[in-house]
């Protein structure tokens, strides 16, 4: 697969990591699995790899709680699900498709859940030219994603599970507890058993709890991991200057990161999601959601904006002007609330040239 | 590790020569890998005498604590009174703790020396000492609730955590500990083991300033060490000293170099500075309970202290107690309707095992049965709420007993008692669960006793119980309750409360008596005085002539109006009570009749109380009117007096004065007049007049309600005061009005109501049934008929 795409897969953007790990990874494997759980590991949280030529550095891709990337690998080693929940923007997805691509080579084998997913979309469907003309066969059969997952001993991601309506998502139930899918129309060919390796990984937001419940027999089939926000400010700071950079070099901007900005950016997407300062004032939180990835999407604006409009450089306005799209969107009370943080926090750190800077664009926010 | 102590030179400064005359045994406070490595080295080693690091002044309590009828957890209680400020300017008072679990290795030592049936000492400065040569908030002065000499913070520096834990792959130092030391520790041969702890404890070293080890009395107390160990190494061929093992190092350089500067020990008296035995708990000695003391979960560590003293193997031992507490913690959570199946506690072990495979580590530790637990026991997201099972898991790791000392004879006889007194009652005191009583106060001669016993441990500030239900008579509430209802628990405090209170005396009912005693020498207040009666009363204490005496001096010196007539009503609640509690006590009726005596001497000049006041003059004036109606009747006369010449003072509080001519009125209702007088003054006067007249109704109200009942002719004054009001100034006066119409009960409001409808010429089914008219609108129409009428002239 071309690397030139705006978002290539893991497997692709990680491909010489991946396969240096592969090359060099003596651990022990799961069947079917690329690499052993260590390598899985080291590929998502980062490390060092000793090979022939020295060591060399793999780059961190997920930050924040490392138990909980362990304790995921390990869910996935074993017979039951994975389910990863969380605030919207907590790098769910992207935790999801890091050990889909590192433990099975494929991060795409992927269901989107939607209000409008149907069974046929979770287990099978049928190309209805071919069965009109051959009748139920192998052929005519349109795999889904689990399928496919069963059939090959790979993982299948199911997306935003709780938009899915409850009885369709418990289509999983029978599949995750006997590993085998019926496929009657197939007769005596029709029984489909998961070969080693196969697992699910779903992701659901906890904004989403109201849409569809889970039921109580899904929820055994899985492990469930909560994924939370970035704590430090540090951390989210770097998350934002990479992806930051990625998404700038797949869209071939071709300037700097102000790692200056991008600091400012993280606290105060960090501030209004704690609802208090460094200093300890506390601060009325907006209902928006402050994540991470909100805050990249910010930034990522900013830098676009200067490279096709302005000098190259960040223009703090616009980061602001960027930042009041981001937040007010469904609630009014949110203008208010960023208003009162500029009036605040941003005064209270004032001292420093960027901050007082930073405070004079409050007048963008209307 | 090996990035960690990667540096292998270090360690060959403090060797593991079993051969050597001395060994310095390096350890962290309730590690059982320490002490299971401690043991096989005293096995091997084979000394003469063990020393251990512990303030010298306890020596006499090591057969204590070690003895076979003492069950841990237990703690040394050091305290020190600085009256001689040698510590401070400011003269105060310090305590600590020094817990001992069976995971301790002082604790493995000093057991060991007395199966081996060889001396064991601590070696450390007497406790007084450490603090003298503490700097202000270091060390054992640091400003926090409780101190515990047990203290890890050199073990576990900040500085290195975030280091180290980003080193080896694990969350916090704690994880970082049970990783490398307590399990993979297990598996180590001892020389290695203590060479690995040896080489942390110098990293640990290296990283702390000689000012910062000064200010918290690390030099002076190793130095203190050091001097110690040369002398037994004089006396004995073998030496094992158990020290922190921060402290090798520089107790092995003193030792080495031959250079000990100890410092000058002071001459304290004894009772100043001591010691006690005492029972301690798992919850307290657990690390997060406000200090670094030792390891998080005691419990858990315990068990596995137990069971490597059983087995022959370190192998299996984790793995086997984390898989009890996991299956523990899914039938509790069961228990709590959070469904955990078969199959959920058998993904949890699967989980466990492959994250101890995946960490590196031997066997599943305590992280990864929590991370077990996370990832299989909760449904959904993780929440305060839904990660209980999280918190039954950290309880049962935690453990809730409380220990036992065996050998009594060095136990503060308050506790002795206490305990003793406790198991009377039959209450809980095992365990730190709180445990609910009721205790009937009047059915049994037992009901009276226990209620006592919780009453005297509540006035020692013992924090083993508190009253959640029962007669107030402080507050002087709910004195019809005939049953009161405690919360009990016994945790380290009560023990600690009790041993401050040794000197007071030999018996909790010695030692209440003595704190009162104290207390009431220090009041010169009569309302306090009467509440430590109110106390003695509850806790059926009976003092002695020369101790009522002192209650007899406050009385007759304290000119507080106010405090004389409250500290009245509370004696009046003792003289009225003590049949019913069964405690015949003839003072307090002589205390009535002192307050009272001295009450009717400042009356008269209080008729122009303070309006804030007010209230609190007319309760005291009703309690007087009681008790001249009763145990007081000969004084009947004298307060009428009293309250004629009140009324007839110029200035008057209106509210005092309404409350005055009440109770003239329930004395001599041809009284009845003069009060409408008063009230029709009030109304005839202007509207500043009027404002007060509410007030007088208030407070004549509040001791006469019967006046407005029996006659509508106050009715028809109240009616004609706030018709004639305008608006806001009706608004001024709606509280004291209000106020004035809560002394009626619910049917003679009623009752009232119907009345002033008459008078209104309606009735009471329409202002019951019709539709009500919004206050503004009324408003608006009163001020459109008051145009209209000044338009038209009318």
């Amino acid at each position: 697969m071309e690397k030139n795409l705006i978002k290539p897969p893991v497997e692709v953007r990680y491909a010489d990591e991946l396969a240096l790990l592969e090359k060099y990874d003596t651990g022990k494997r799961p069947e079917n699995w690329k690499l052993s759980p260590k390598a899985v590991r080291t590929f998502i949280l980062g490390g060092k790899v000793k090979t022939a030529d020295g060591t060399v550095e793999i780059s961190r891709k997920f930050y924040g709680n490392d138990a909980l990337v362990e304790r995921c690998i390990i869910t996935l080693a074993g017979n039951r699900g994975l389910m990863l929940v969380g605030e919207p923007g907590t790098a769910k997805t992207m935790l999801s498709e890091l050990l889909s691509a590192s433990c099975c080579g494929t991060s795409t084998n992927t269901v989107q859940g939607t209000a409008g997913t149907t069974e046929d979309m979770i287990k099978y469907s049928w190309n209805y030219a071919l069965l009109l003309s051959k009748g139920p066969c192998r052929e005519a059969l349109v795999p889904s994603p689990l399928l496919v997952g069963m059939e090959k001993g790979i993982f299948a991601r199911f997306e935003e599970i709780t938009r899915t309506p409850a009885e369709i998502q418990d289509s999983l139930i029978s599949v995750m507890s006997d590993q085998i899918l019926n496929i009657p129309e197939l007769a005596d060919e029709g029984l489909v058993f998961a070969r080693p390796g196969f697992n699910i990984i779903g992701t659901a937001n906890t904004r989403d709890k109201g849409v569809n419940e889970m039921s109580g027999a899904l929820k055994r089939r899985f492990n469930f991991e909560t994924v939370e926000p970035v704590k430090d400010v540090r951390l989210e700071k770097e998350i934002i200057i990479r992806e930051a950079r990625n998404l700038a070099e797949s869209g071939h901007i071709d300037m700097p990161i102000d790692t200056d900005t991008a600091e400012l950016l993280a606290v105060t997407y960090h501030e209004l999601r704690e609802g208090m300062t460094e200093k300890g004032t506390r601060l009325d939180k907006p209902s928006a959601v402050m994540s991470t990835a909100e805050a990249v999407s910010v930034y990522y604006q900013t830098i676009s904006h200067a490279w096709y409009y302005g000098d190259g450089r960040v223009d703090l306005n616009v980061m602001t002007e960027n930042l009041l799209g981001a937040v007010c969107k469904e609630n009014k009370d949110d203008l208010e609330k960023l208003k009162s943080y500029f009036r605040t926090a941003v005064k209270e750190k004032g001292n420093k040239e960027l901050w007082k800077k930073y405070a004079e664009t409050a007048r963008k926010l209307k | 590790m090996e990035k960690i102590c990667g540096n292998s030179q270090k360690t060959k400064i403090v060797p593991y020569d079993l051969s050597e005359k001395f060994l310095l045994f390096p350890v962290r406070h309730h590690s059982p890998v320490c002490s299971y490595h401690l043991i096989k080295t005293i096995t091997e080693y084979k000394p003469d005498i063990i020393l251990i690091e512990g303030p010298e002044n306890a020596n006499f309590l090591i057969p204590v604590i070690a003895d076979e009828k003492s069950e841990m957890p237990t703690a040394v209680y050091y305290y020190y009174k600085d009256t001689k400020k040698l510590v401070s300017e400011e003269a105060e008072d310090y305590k600590c703790y020094y817990p001992f679990l069976y995971s301790s290795p002082e604790y493995n030592a000093m057991k060991q020396a007395r199966q081996l049936g060889i001396p064991a000492e601590f070696i450390d400065l007497p406790y007084c000492d450490i603090l003298i040569n503490t700097a202000g908030k270091k060390g054992l002065r640091k400003d926090v609730e409780k101190h515990s000499y047990a203290d890890d913070s050199h073990l576990i520096s900040r500085k290195f955590e975030e280091k180290i834990c980003e080193a080896t792959n694990t969350r916090n130092w704690d994880e970082f500990w049970e990783k490398y030391f307590e399990i993979n520790g297990l598996f180590m041969t001892t020389e290695k083991f203590v060479m690995q702890m040896h080489t942390y404890c110098i990293i640990q070293r290296d990283g702390t300033t000689e000012e910062e080890m000064k200010a918290d009395a690390t030099i002076a107390r190793e130095s203190h060490m050091a001097k110690r160990i040369s002398e037994a190494m004089e006396k004995y061929n073998k030496v094992l000293a158990v020290t922190g093992g921060f402290h090798s190092m520089g107790i092995y350089r003193l030792i080495k170099s031959g250079k000990i500067k100890s410092p000058r020990l002071r001459k304290i008296p004894e009772k100043l500075n001591g010691c006690y035995p005492m029972a301690y708990s798992y919850e307290s000695a657990d690390s997060l309970h406000g200090y670094a003391s030792g390891m998080r979960f005691p419990f858990f560590y315990d068990s596995v202290m137990e069971e490597l003293m059983k087995s022959d193997t370190t192998e299996g031992i984790y793995n086997r107690l984390t898989l009890d507490l996991l299956v523990k913690t899914a039938k509790e959570s069961n228990k709590k309707d959070i469904a955990v199946s078969i199959a959920d506690v058998t993904s949890a072990k699967t989980l466990m095992d492959g994250l101890s495979a995946l960490r590196g580590i031997r066997e599943s530790g305590m992280h990864e049965l929590a991370d077990g637990v996370t990832s299989t026991f909760i449904k959904g997201e993780k929440t305060v709420s839904s990660a209980l099972p999280l918190d039954i898991l950290n309880k049962f790791a935690t453990g809730k007993k409380v220990g036992k000392i065996g050998d009594k004879s060095h136990v503060p006889p308050l506790i002795t008692d206490f305990e003793e007194q406790a198991e009377k009652h039959r209450l809980n005191i095992k365990d730190v669960m709180p445990n609910n009583v009721e205790v009937p106060l009047f059915t049994a001669q037992k009901g009276m006793e226990l209620s006592r016993f919780m009453h005297r441990m509540a006035f020692l500030d013992t924090d083993f119980a508190y009253m959640t239900k029962g007669p107030d008579l402080h507050g002087n509430k709910g004195r019809s309750r005939v049953r009161e209802e405690w919360r009990y628990s016994r945790n380290p405090n009560v023990d600690a409360s009790l041993i401050d209170h040794t000197t007071d005396g030999f018996t909790i009912e010695e030692a209440c008596t003595t704190v009162a005693v104290k207390r009431l020498v220090g009041e010169r207040r009569c309302e306090s005085a009467s509440q430590i009666a109110v106390d003695c009363f509850l806790m059926g204490i009976t003092l002695k002539k020369s101790e009522l005496d002192i209650i007899d001096d406050i009385l007759t010196k304290d000119g507080d109006f106010f405090s004389v007539g409250k500290g009245m009503k509370y004696f009046e609640t003792l003289h009225s009570l003590q049949q019913l509690y069964g405690f015949e006590d003839s003072s307090s009726l002589g205390y009535i009749k002192q307050c009272f005596g001295k009450l009717i001497i400042f009356l008269p000049s209080m008729a122009n109380v303070a309006t804030d006041r007010a209230d609190e003059l007319i309760i005291i004036l009703k309690s007087m009117y009681g008790l001249t109606g009763n145990v007081l009747s000969d004084e009947r006369d004298l307060f009428m007096h009293t309250l004629l010449a009140m009324a007839e003072t110029d200035e008057k509080e209106p509210s005092v004065f309404g409350a005055v001519e009440g109770l003239l009125y329930a004395m001599d209702s041809a009284r009845r007049e003069e009060a409408e007088k008063a009230m029709r003054g009030y109304l005839m006067g202007n509207t500043d007049i009027k404002k007060k007249g509410a007030e007088f109704l208030k407070g004549l109200f509040s001791t006469a309600r019967d006046i407005i009942l029996s006659d509508n002719s106050f009715l028809k004054m109240t009616d004609s005061l706030i018709s004639e009001m305008e608006y806001n100034d009706f608004m001024e006066i709606l509280p004291s009005m209000r106020l004035a119409f809560s002394y009626f009960t619910p049917s003679e409001i009623q009752d009232t109501a119907r009345e002033v409808a008459e008078l209104h010429g309606t009735a009471k089914d329409d202002i019951l049934k019709k539709k009500s008219i919004d206050e503004n609108l009324f408003v608006f129409g009163e001020n459109l008929d008051r145009e209209i009428c000044g338009i038209m002239g009318l």
